[in-house]
């Protein structure tokens, strides 16, 4: 250490730590003119300038001074620090554990290599490190309790309890002062938690009792308590518990469930014998007596009654919420749409209520009148339950009465933008949510809806003008991606996806993934905050949950998109300059020039606009403390450097290894594996795809069709020559009978039998029709016709819903076109669909709206768009 | 519910951002497009066009200009006044246009006028009641329904009507 410089080092310590760079820098500096080469002045400089944006100097700075100062601890944790400010955490603990090995009792280092063990889930490294810091300070409360929840995150629990209660045991009788007592009480539950976690539930009981007088959260402690006694079978007490809590909130659905458990009345399934069934009805009414204002209370039964009862009190039920007018009552109730006969039941009482009120005024035998909006409720109803059961004619024609009735109403048109995206007309649907929106322009949400209908229908720089309505301004759009808008970027990359515009697609999709990461990223603040706050079992219940992150529904979409991109990608590369060019050879001389001037022009105005931004981006806003407060332009914007992947595959898998580790059990991940690996000829892993598939549903048709793709494609190889290869096929010829439906059949045998079992299926038919032509392409009529023959039956015992669903008649129409390459086929395809599907835009029914691409804003024929603002 | 069903009607102003609700009630009470004029003048009287709600559902307007006469003084024209029909007769109309009456009267602004089609007898004895006077007939008011003329109903306020209140 150089004696001299290091009071003037204490000097820029503090300034950075107060986030003064100027001043330490300057500071700095004046050592640097005496001791140009001393180290952690030059370290420190660059972690200073880290701080205000200028990257590449800082790193030079930084290594430059660990050069000349191997030897300082200093210098090692800066640069750990600016590995960690640039979230490379694996690098950073690299560098505290070399300034460690320098200075190993160091507590700002022990403290800061430990938050990043906790975030890398470092756990044994995470355990010994807290222990160090504790056998250092252990005068310090933060060090038992993170002593303690390191232990219990390294799956120690008892350990940990032994921790918390030796730190109880170094505190005064009369502990806690009044103005720790929160805190105090969070580490009770928190232990009394890690108790029952042990499964040392009785002693946790205990120590809830005895503790009770220093827990202040008084609702966690008797939500504690019920769940204990229940998990010690006392019952008895647990009720009365329950019922305790339910006076505290009648409307909590767990408090019910709970109590039911306690009585005796609680079936996952919700099937009850007869003597049950009564007991329960007679719970609830007296409940019901009880919390007369809760809502639960009347709710709850509608899931297990049946018949009559469940009749009557749907009509208990209903009839005030029609009154009140409730706009959620269907999707209150569309649950009870799974049991079948209550959706008969349900139909049969709104109908008779819409009859009665349209002629006498009021409810079936009731003498008071309705005020007149039940009328418009009640078809409203009636309307979401037509859609609900498929019936997309009776639905439109309701919800056109019900807007004759009252037009002013918003839900109603959103609705029937449902029903008609429903029915597969995505303009009309945009078209009438953009109505929607129109009548109330300070309402997110009907903007925020009409912009996903705008996507849905492929209506992408519409729906971006839309969506930056409710934008701050200035960056605009881009905003969207800075609120983590993830909806909004994933109907966006599904658009362009099917557009085929898949550069801006995986832009998209790798946007979302971007959230992910930060998400996982926002938790280290709170490695140190939460400890410090003693919020821990809020703590933990994050960590859980970051754990779980990437099994969430939209991240799976985002990396099945990218997926997807890159797989299109790799398969029909983007075109090279030289194919563009033959296409460009193909116009006339005039045109060519015409074209190619305006693609110049609209290159130097990209150049010119991207130069402007970059200019304002660095001539703007240098704040005070020095710091850039500016964000980069996106050198990016539209996802073309994305489309120039040396290698789409490798891309893609990178977001494959996350499905699997996080989704394991979704179908669509083992799909895309299988995709990926057969591709790229990986053999035994297109197998282990398989094996999943199969797994989870060797029924589903997809995964018949990469059963027999496999076996196909393997029996087509080459007879094996490497050591490798005759390795594989070894373990092809071991794996292939534990696949039992290809027990001594041939693969055309398997597909047969396949298709026996599930020859009601249009998706099985379509499946074994592309197995037939992929293993025998002589026999395409044979195959083509498999599926049209395909039985559309009848399933709703009420009008015309039959079994097809729309989206699966996309994918055959897709399929005859595509893999059979049947022109004829999928004309003929289409024009039957059109009469299943009229109001499919994709099939051109009679009902769609025209798809007519005219600038001006195509008025479809469905849904009334009249542009009211005309000047007569 | 039962017999304390308490249904509430509420005013609103209106504004770009819901004129849209505006435009709604207006397709279908009145088989006359209005122009943007008409949405320019009623946004500009302020608190003189008023949406009503009926249990949180827009169900009717009154929607008035503000007329400067010769001299200076003001006064209130009637643009549109009207009610969707399930919800006429429980007293929307009513309050609709006590509120523009009371308004003017706070704001001493003397008259309020209004055109009416001389066969719309309904309209005619409503405004009777809320101290309206037929003052003068316009022949071939109206181009495209018939009959083709209409009444000039006015309320004097102050003067004349100050009893009326």
């Amino acid at each position: 250490m150089n004696e001299t410089s290091s009071l003037d080092s204490m000097f820029w310590q503090k300034s950075y730590e107060t986030k003064q760079y100027k001043k330490g820098l300057k500071a700095a500096d004046a050592i640097l003119k005496k001791f140009p080469d001393h180290g952690e002045t030059l370290s420190m400089k660059g972690l200073t300038l880290n701080c205000m944006d200028r990257k590449s100097e800082a790193y030079e700075l930084v290594r430059l001074g660990l050069k000349n100062d191997l030897k300082s601890h200093v210098c090692w944790h800066v640069y750990g620090l600016l590995y960690r400010s640039d979230r490379e955490y694996r690098e950073a603990i690299k560098c505290y554990r070399n300034a460690l090995r320098i200075d190993p009792d160091n507590i700002e280092i022990l403290r800061d290599l430990s938050l990043l063990q906790a975030q890398m889930r470092d756990l044994s490294g995470f355990v010994e490190t807290r222990q160090q810091l504790l056998t250092l300070k252990p005068n310090h409360r933060m060090n038992w309790i993170g002593f303690a929840v390191s232990h219990h995150l390294n799956s120690n629990a008892s350990k940990a309890v032994d921790i918390l209660e030796a730190y109880e045991g170094t505190l005064e009788d009369d502990y806690p002062p009044d103005n720790e007592r929160c805190e105090h009480g969070e580490m009770l539950l928190y232990k009394i938690s890690l108790l029952e976690e042990c499964g040392l539930v009785e002693k946790a009981l205990q120590e809830l009792h005895k503790k009770e007088f220093k827990i202040v959260d008084k609702l966690s402690y008797k939500e504690e308590e019920v769940s204990l006694l229940v998990k010690l079978n006392r019952f008895e007490e647990g009720e009365k518990l329950y019922k305790v809590l339910l006076s505290m909130n009648p409307d909590n659905y767990k408090y019910y469930e709970g109590l039911q458990k306690c009585v005796g009345l609680h079936s996952k399934i919700g099937q009850y014998s007869s003597d049950e069934y009564d007991q329960l009805d007679t719970l609830y009414k007296s409940l019901a007596q009880q919390f007369t204002w809760s809502s639960a209370v009347k709710r709850i039964p509608l899931d297990f009654l049946e018949g009559v009862k469940f009749r009557d009190a749907a009509d208990n039920y209903v009839t005030p919420l029609l009154t009140k007018g409730v706009p959620s009552l269907f999707s209150d109730l569309s649950p009870l749409y799974d049991h079948p006969g209550k959706a008969d039941i349900l139909e049969k009482l709104l109908l008779d209520i819409e009859e009665s009120i349209k002629t006498t005024g009021g409810y079936p035998g009731r003498s008071e009148k309705e005020p007149p909006s039940t009328l418009m409720w009640t078809m409203f109803y009636l309307a979401q339950h037509y859609d609900r059961r498929g019936l997309y004619d009776t639905a439109l024609a309701k919800i056109d009465e019900a807007m004759q009735h009252t037009p002013t109403v918003i839900d109603l048109y959103s609705v029937k933008s449902k029903i008609l995206k429903h029915g597969g007309d995505f303009t009309a649907a945009a078209a009438l949510a953009d109505e929607a929106r129109c009548m109330d322009l300070a309402d997110r949400y009907v903007n925020s809806q009409c912009v996903k209908r705008m996507l849905q229908a492929d209506q992408v720089p519409l729906a971006e003008k839309t969506a930056v309505l409710f934008t701050k301004d200035g960056d605009q759009h881009n905003n969207l991606h800075d609120m983590q808008c993830m909806w909004y970027e994933l109907a966006s990359g599904e658009s362009y996806l099917r557009q085929g515009d898949l550069g801006r697609a995986l832009k998209k999709f790798l946007g979302v993934e971007k959230h992910y990461a930060d998400i996982t990223e926002d938790q280290f603040d709170f490695h140190s905050y939460c400890l410090r706050k003693m919020t821990l079992r809020a703590y933990i219940e994050m960590l859980r949950f970051q754990d779980r992150l990437h099994a969430h529904n939209y991240f799976r979409k985002a990396a099945v998109g990218a997926i997807r991109c890159y797989i299109k990608l790799y398969d029909s590369p983007s075109k090279s300059s030289t194919e563009e060019d033959d296409e460009l050879a193909k116009l006339p001389a005039n045109q060519k020039k015409k074209l190619r001037q305006k693609q110049r022009k609209a290159e130097a105005r990209a150049k010119k606009e991207a130069e402007v931004k970059n200019e304002e981006a660095n001539a703007g806003g240098v704040s005070k403390s020095g710091k850039r407060n500016v964000k980069p332009v996106d050198p990016d914007p539209h996802g073309e450097k994305l489309l120039q992947t040396e290698d789409p595959l490798m891309e893609a898998g990178k977001y494959l290894k996350l499905l699997q580790k996080h989704s394991p059990d979704s179908l669509e991940t083992h799909l895309l594996s299988f995709e990926i690996n057969m591709r790229k000829q990986k053999i035994l892993l297109a197998l282990q795809a398989l094996k999943q598939l199969q797994r989870l549903n060797a029924a589903s048709p997809d995964s018949h069709s990469c059963l027999l793709r496999f076996f196909h494609k393997v029996a087509s190889r080459p007879a094996p020559v490497t050591d490798a290869e005759k390795l594989i096929s070894g373990v092809l010829e071991a794996e292939r009978p534990t696949f039992s439906q290809l027990h001594g059949k041939s693969l055309m045998e398997a597909n047969t039998a396949f298709l026996e079992q599930h020859k009601d299926s249009l998706m099985h038919r379509a499946a074994v029709a592309e197995m037939i032509y992929c293993l025998e392409p002589n026999k395409k009529t044979e195959a083509i016709k498999l599926i049209q023959d395909s039985p559309n039956n009848l399933v709703s015992n009420n009008g015309s819903v039959r079994e097809w669903k729309l989206k699966d008649c996309i994918t055959v129409h897709k399929t005859l076109g595509t893999v059979f390459n049947d022109h004829d086929a999928a004309f003929r395809w289409k024009v039957q669909c059109a009469d299943y599907f009229p109001y499919s835009t994709y099939f051109e029914g009679r009902h769609c709206s025209k798809q007519s691409h005219t600038e001006n804003g195509s008025i479809p024929s469905n849904g009334k768009v009249e542009k009211l603002d005309l000047a007569i | 519910m039962g017999a304390g069903r308490a249904v509430s009607i509420s005013l609103d102003g209106v504004r770009d951002k819901n004129l849209m609700q505006l435009k709604k009630l207006n397709s279908v009470l009145f088989p006359v497009r209005y122009n943007d004029k008409y949405y320019a003048d009623a946004l500009a009287s302020g608190e003189f066009t008023k949406l009503a709600y009926y249990n949180d559902i827009c169900v009717g307007s009154i929607a008035c200009r503000i007329e400067k006469k010769e001299g200076g003084s003001i006064r209130v024209y009637i643009m549109t006044l009207g009610v969707l029909a399930p919800y006429r007769g429980l007293g929307i109309g009513t309050k609709l246009l006590n509120h523009v009456i009371e308004l003017s009267h706070k704001q001493n602004i003397g008259e309020i006028y209004l055109h009416v089609q001389t066969n719309n007898e309904d309209a005619i004895s409503f405004y009777k009641k809320f101290g309206f006077e037929i003052t003068e007939t316009i022949k071939n008011y109206y181009t495209n329904i018939t009959p083709p003329d209409c009444y000039v109903v006015t309320k004097y306020i102050g003067g004349e009507s100050q009893s009326k209140k």
